[in-house]
């Protein structure tokens, strides 16, 4: 099993951390079962959902589809990164105030996948959020909420509310 | 309920939103303990066999393995979610998926190694994989061995009368699981002006919640504690009670918050093994289903086939159901929740349109070869409203009536006899109001002259459904509560019924907050922990804003007795001459003669607590929920592609404790409604059983960009049987959608889908069907 190992440097949420990992271990299981951040969250295993969604290097990615060692090296952001309780991110902010996380399972991925999008589109249109988080399901909300919570977020974020 | 609240009715910000939003939230998959062992189950390749042999010496040989538990390991006693009638693990195995072997082991890829290396020798069975063919004289049985139970209830077939009635779960040989019948049904088909005969088919569908199953166990000092994905947690903790034999009390379950749940994360074989493992290691174990394990081994919606026949006259009048039901009820020894499923189908839908005085509704629930069926949201009703809402779609044609008149000339009133409840009167039905105000908000007038905008090959149209479901009146629940007052005058409300993404803990402590005088921010509390919380038989039915508000609402109104008449002794002062509110109670004639709550706890001796309990047996009088849908569609008739453009979901909530959350709940139902509609079927392959469609992509979930604006509308005319006038509305959200798209693509085309989901190929065989007929 110990030959199975893989010594693997990740910059997760801006501190380095060294780990050893089996081969197999995608950066999901080392962020959950290594890191400790169980924010990120997994829901299929493939690609297939959107709720492990993190950003590596600003680009939003399916952390379930990654292997750990693939990661290595790469600017690792995930959710814990954003904001706490006491001083959320604007997008946690609207989230949380207007129902658009239900059960939370999605909502991680979900806010990631919206900063990667308000990184480099600061106002985007409702269409354009809707593309751009095409790629995380949700099964609770119907996503009227989310694009509301995301479009509010832009806008804070951009001084106007 | 013109009673002006502070609290109640107001959107305030949900209690857990900001813990999901910053990811630290802890769900069950999230525990993750020192020294913890990782689970892994074998499951059945096979749909039916019989376990001949299993080897587990490779398996045990490879380092890291802990433990492993096949049938011969583990203690002989029945548990289940619905009633008592599985083992942990049987000799014999009845579906693909079904759990044959557990392992515990230092991480997962051990353990999952060694679930290959378990060498298991079956003897297949003929397997049932079709519920029509299952009840066929001469059919195999979908169940070879019945678990001997002790407590079958009247009704279910006995094993030693198997054989005698094939796979059908019910009464008498040969018979329906169910039937529900008044008047004359053939003679009046005979005299109908109109007549509709249809045969309509739904594919299975999962649940699909986004958080696969986990379970944590630990035994510390004889304490078993599961952190566990179940929405019945004292369920739970009676089964591992009595397949460990350890008394209740040392058995705790926290399930506080699902990520998502539907109905269908109930007690599984799953949790009562980890327990086995976390006791036979004494370490921690953990399972986290994947994600084609979530799909299998869960509690889907039934396939169902339906034969369906009815009739009105030309004055509007509905005169026959007459309708013939198959429902693949899986493998459930002594059939699970089908035959309560099968009574709600047979019964529910002919209480909304109750002014029909024949009915003959029988619904035949088989045991087969495939993966569970339960109560997944909108549970029975969405089975139902499909077949009924299009033949009263058809029918209103038929006869050239608005099929909302022709609806409402036919529905239920307060008052009437319920056969889908006997003995019990509905108190109020909101109906007219939803479909009327639904009607206004799509613009129900455009409806005949949609046609003029057809352009090409797309056609548009609109049409509507009305449906019936419970709202947290299942008459077999019961909700208990606790308010608590401390030194501080901090408020708690403990209440076991779990979040699974509708905060209902928020909702229930603006009522706790209402009644006290507080803000919501002074009250706090736990959830669904067995080992804090009174018993509740959690949230299900839609029934958590309606039962267990009760309880949270008579516990609150407990408390603010007990505040009162310490107060009264205390301040002096006769109680009616007391009032209470922003922590404190004071003496009306003169408020500086006053007591803060926390001093009246402290004199108590430290607290004082209330209690309140709703149980759905007591009460004649009971509520139902009621709602209408309309949806607006372009069909492409060369594609056979359908757009929803507009879907509006109206609702009849009593009540809206909390509009933004009720909203939430409705646009969220909708939205699975509108996948069980157009794109959603769990499919099995037809010769071995097998899931083909169990990973995530392939269930067809709606994505953002399926989804239209959904336009929720809320008609709050109250319900005299709650505190507060609340109905709950989760589940009944998902019922109508379905329904109203058909009706609008009848509208469209003058096609007739019948079968479930409608994608296009679907539609495009309608279409070509009725020009084939028409030419």
């Amino acid at each position: 099993m110990d030959s199975d190992l893989h010594e693997v440097t990740l910059k997760i949420n801006g501190d380095t951390r060294h780990l050893k990992v089996p081969s197999n271990w995608t950066l999901n299981d080392a962020l959950r079962n290594r890191l400790d951040l169980t924010g990120t969250k997994r829901a299929c295993d493939y690609g297939g959902c959107g709720s492990c969604t993190v950003l590596m290097d600003g680009v939003d990615v399916y952390s379930c589809s990654i292997l750990a060692v693939e990661a290595q090296g790469k600017e690792i952001l995930t959710i814990e990164a954003l904001g706490n309780g006491a001083s959320p991110h604007p997008l946690q902010k609207t989230f949380a105030l207007s129902y658009a996380a239900q059960c939370g399972w999605c909502t991680p991925g979900m806010i990631m996948s919206a900063k990667a999008l308000l990184d480099h589109n600061p106002n985007p249109s409702e269409d354009e959020v809707r593309v751009a988080l095409s790629g995380v399901l949700c099964r609770c909300t119907g996503y009227s909420s989310i694009i509301q919570a995301v479009l509010d977020a832009a806008r804070v974020m951009r001084g106007e509310a | 309920v013109s009673a002006e609240f502070s609290t109640v009715g107001k959107s305030a910000a949900p209690i857990y939103g900001m813990e999901k939003a910053t990811g630290v939230l802890c769900f069950p998959a999230d525990v993750n303990l020192p020294d913890m062992l990782w689970m892994k189950i074998l499951r059945s390749p096979h749909a039916h066999a019989k376990i001949l042999d299993v080897d587990t010496s490779a398996a045990r040989e490879i380092p890291g393995v802990a433990a492993i538990l096949t049938h011969r390991d583990v203690p002989r006693v029945l548990f289940g979610p619905y009633q008592n009638e599985i083992y942990p693990l049987d000799e014999e195995v009845r579906f693909v998926g079904d759990t044959v072997a557990a392992v515990a082991a230092e991480d997962w890829n051990v353990a999952e190694e060694a679930t290959r290396a378990i060498r298991v020798s079956y003897q297949a069975l003929p397997a049932i994989l079709d519920p029509e063919a299952g009840i066929k004289s001469g059919a195999p049985d979908a169940v070879l061995h019945y678990p001997e139970s002790h407590e079958i209830k009247p009704g279910d077939i006995r094993p030693e009368q198997l054989g005698t009635y094939g796979n059908i779960i019910g009464l008498r040989a040969g018979g329906p699981t169910v039937v529900n019948e008044r008047g004359d049904v053939e003679k009046a088909l005979h005299q109908s002006d109109a007549v509709v005969e249809r045969c309509f088919r739904q594919s299975e569908v999962n649940a699909v919640s986004h958080e696969p199953r986990a379970c944590v166990a630990m035994f510390q000092e004889g304490q078993c504690t599961l952190w566990c994905s179940v929405q019945d947690p004292y369920r739970l903790q009676d089964s591992v009670a009595r397949v460990l034999k350890l008394p209740m009390e040392a058995v705790r379950i926290v399930a506080t918050n699902l990520g998502g749940a539907f109905g269908v994360k109930v007690t599984g074989r799953f949790a009562v093994l980890c327990a086995l493992l976390a006791r036979q290691t004494g370490r921690p174990v953990k399972i986290w289903f994947t994600r084609e394990e979530e799909s299998l081994d869960s509690h889907n919606r039934s396939a169902l086939t339906h034969y369906v026949k009815a009739g009105a006259n030309r004055d509007g009048a509905l005169t026959a159901i007459k309708v013939r039901t198959f429902l693949d009820n899986g493998y459930w020894p002594y059939g699970g929740l089908g035959q309560n499923i099968a009574f709600a189908i047979s019964t529910r839908p002919v209480d909304l349109y109750h002014r029909c005085p024949n009915v003959k509704w029988e619904v035949f629930a088989v045991r087969t070869n495939h993966p569970s069926t339960g109560p997944y949201r909108g549970r029975a009703d969405a089975e139902s409203h499909f077949p009924i809402e299009s033949i009263m779609d058809e029918l209103a044609a038929a006869i050239r009536m608005d099929p909302i008149e022709f609806r409402l000339k036919n529905r239920l009133r307060e008052g009437d006899d319920l056969c889908s409840a006997p003995k019990k009167v509905v108190s109020t039905v909101w109906v007219e109001e939803a479909a009327r105000k639904g009607a206004e908000t799509i613009g129900w007038e455009r409806r005949d002259s949609l046609a003029n905008l057809n352009s090409g090959a797309c056609k548009k149209g609109m049409g509507m459904a009305m449906v019936i479901h419970s709202c947290g009146s299942n008459p077999a629940g019961t909700s208990e509560a606790e308010v608590t007052v401390d030194e501080t005058g901090r408020i708690a409300l403990f209440s076991g019924t779990a979040d699974q993404g509708s905060e209902q803990q928020t909702t229930l402590r603006q009522m706790v907050a209402e009644v006290l005088g507080v803000s919501l921010d002074d009250v706090g509390g736990s959830n669904a922990d067995t080992s804090t919380c009174p018993f509740d038989s959690g949230p299900f039915s839609s029934r958590t804003v309606y039962a267990t508000g009760i309880a949270a609402t008579r516990a609150a109104q407990d408390a603010r007795k007990k505040l009162l008449e310490r107060a009264s002794m205390f301040l002096d002062e006769a109680i009616e001459e007391l009032d209470l509110g922003k922590k404190l109670v004071w003496t009306r004639s003169n408020p500086s003669k006053r007591v803060p709550l926390g001093e009246l706890a402290k004199l108590a001796g430290g607290a004082i607590s209330g209690n309140g309990v709703h149980n759905g047996k007591d009460d004649r009088l009971f509520a139902y929920g009621f709602a209408a849908a309309f949806a607006e569609v372009e069909v492409d008739v060369e594609t056979g592609a359908v757009e929803v453009t507009r879907l509006v979901s109206s609702h009849d909530v009593g009540r809206a404790i909390n509009p933004m959350i009720v909203e939430g709940q409705i646009l969220g139902g909708a939205a699975q409604g509108l996948g069980y509609a157009l794109s959603e079927g769990f499919c099995f392959d037809a010769r071995t059983g097998t899931a083909l469609n169990q990973w995530f992509l392939d269930l067809r979930t709606p994505s953002i960009l399926d989804v239209p604006d959904i336009e929720p509308v809320i008609v709050e005319l109250g319900e005299p049987t709650h505190p507060f006038g609340a109905k709950g509305c989760s589940e009944i959200s998902y019922v109508g959608v379905a329904p109203a798209i058909v009706n609008a693509i009848f509208h469209a085309t003058g096609a007739r889908i019948t079968e479930l989901p409608m994608t296009p190929d679907v539609v495009l065989r309608a279409l070509q069907e009725m020009k084939r007929r028409g030419a």
